[in-house]
């Protein structure tokens, strides 16, 4: 189980590596409910857009690096928030590659701790998305899990 | 802060609910399951209801999946007209603008009480500031961005996703 007690700045979490296909774009265009067309239709994506094909919308972006980051964390890890910047498009063809490592642990509050992760999405060569994501996670593993936190008491939004 | 040159109806959206939707879907473990297929997520807080128990007390939807429960459905019997766009207020803009396309440069989101079965959202799209005209890489365009409050019944913060977008119209 991941505690903010046996975690500290530079720890880095294991690799998430996606080989992309116009199915993993579709797929999650649709899933997230996004039907806006440069993300299933390759011509007007191409053409209209001036795109190199359809691109991954920032819902799936932030579908893939959720899981890289509670695929580590366990379930107990609760996002708080999650800041994405994209560089380039995500399109098929390429290798997803999504790398994260601990930046800070802070304060700890109501038994967890806010740990603030710097997240790199690659595709291929380059990198195409930049991200910030905020994780509560339980301070030890006598903590009660950052879900019991009453909703009073979530406040995610800080400057840290 | 925003440009001066907006014309009068763009710069009455900034700083208030222009579009809201009100409730149109309900969250269900079928769709947000399709959803973690999509990505490979294999929490057991959105799969498995046993393990979900202890944690969260029951499944919740991905919080990531949250803006999924604004988009109303594509197709509605009976109902005249399209439906509201996925960021109808970022479409709005963009006529306004006459600037055809538009990315989505950052979003974030903060994520409050996650959403369950059965549960749905009243959405606020909010037009922060536009930016100047400018010549991008694409084409000339400007940049905005809208914050998109989410609240469950009874008022109940679900999560404020806050999106900078470019809009452009493609060099010839």
């Amino acid at each position: 189980m991941i505690t903010a007690s046996n975690i500290s700045p530079g720890v880095r979490l294991p690799s998430l590596r996606v080989q992309v296909t116009a199915k993993t774009i579709i797929m999650g265009a649709a899933a997230s409910r996004d039907w806006q067309p440069q993300h299933h239709d390759s011509a007007f994506a191409r053409g209209e857009a001036g795109l190199p094909d359809v691109i991954m919308n920032n819902y799936t972006q932030a579908g893939f690096i959720s899981r890289f980051v509670t695929d580590w964390s366990g379930p107990h890890g609760r996002i708080g928030r999650l800041k994405l910047r994209m560089r380039r498009p995500i399109c098929p063809g390429v290798e997803m590659v999504v790398d994260g490592t601990v930046e800070s642990v802070l304060a700890t509050v109501n038994g967890f701790s806010w740990v603030d992760l710097a997240v790199v999405v690659g595709a291929g060569a380059e990198t195409a998305s930049l991200a910030e994501v905020r994780i509560a996670l339980p301070a030890t593993a006598q903590s009660p899990s950052p879900w019991a936190c009453p909703p009073a008491l979530w406040a995610p939004a800080f400057e840290a | 802060m925003s440009a001066m040159d907006l014309p009068p109806h763009v710069s009455d959206w900034i700083g208030k609910p222009a579009v809201v939707i009100d409730h149109v879907v309900r969250a269900e473990a079928g769709l947000w399951l399709n959803f973690c297929a999509a990505v490979g997520d294999g929490n057991p807080l959105y799969w498995n209801y046993a393990a979900a128990f202890d944690i969260t007390g029951e499944a919740i939807a991905p919080p990531a999946m949250l803006p999924a429960w604004g988009i109303d459905h594509d197709w509605a019997p009976g109902r005249a007209g399209p439906p509201l766009r996925t960021l109808e207020l970022h479409f709005r803009v963009k006529e306004a603008l006459d600037l055809p396309n538009g990315l989505v440069t950052e979003v974030e989101f903060a994520f409050h009480e996650p959403v369950r079965a059965g549960q749905s959202v009243r959405v606020e799209q909010v037009l922060r500031e536009v930016g100047p005209l400018r010549q991008t890489r694409l084409g000339p365009g400007r940049d905005w961005t809208i914050d998109v409050v989410y609240r469950k019944p009874g008022e109940a913060l679900a999560g404020v996703q806050t999106l900078k977008f470019l809009g452009y119209r493609a060099a010839a």
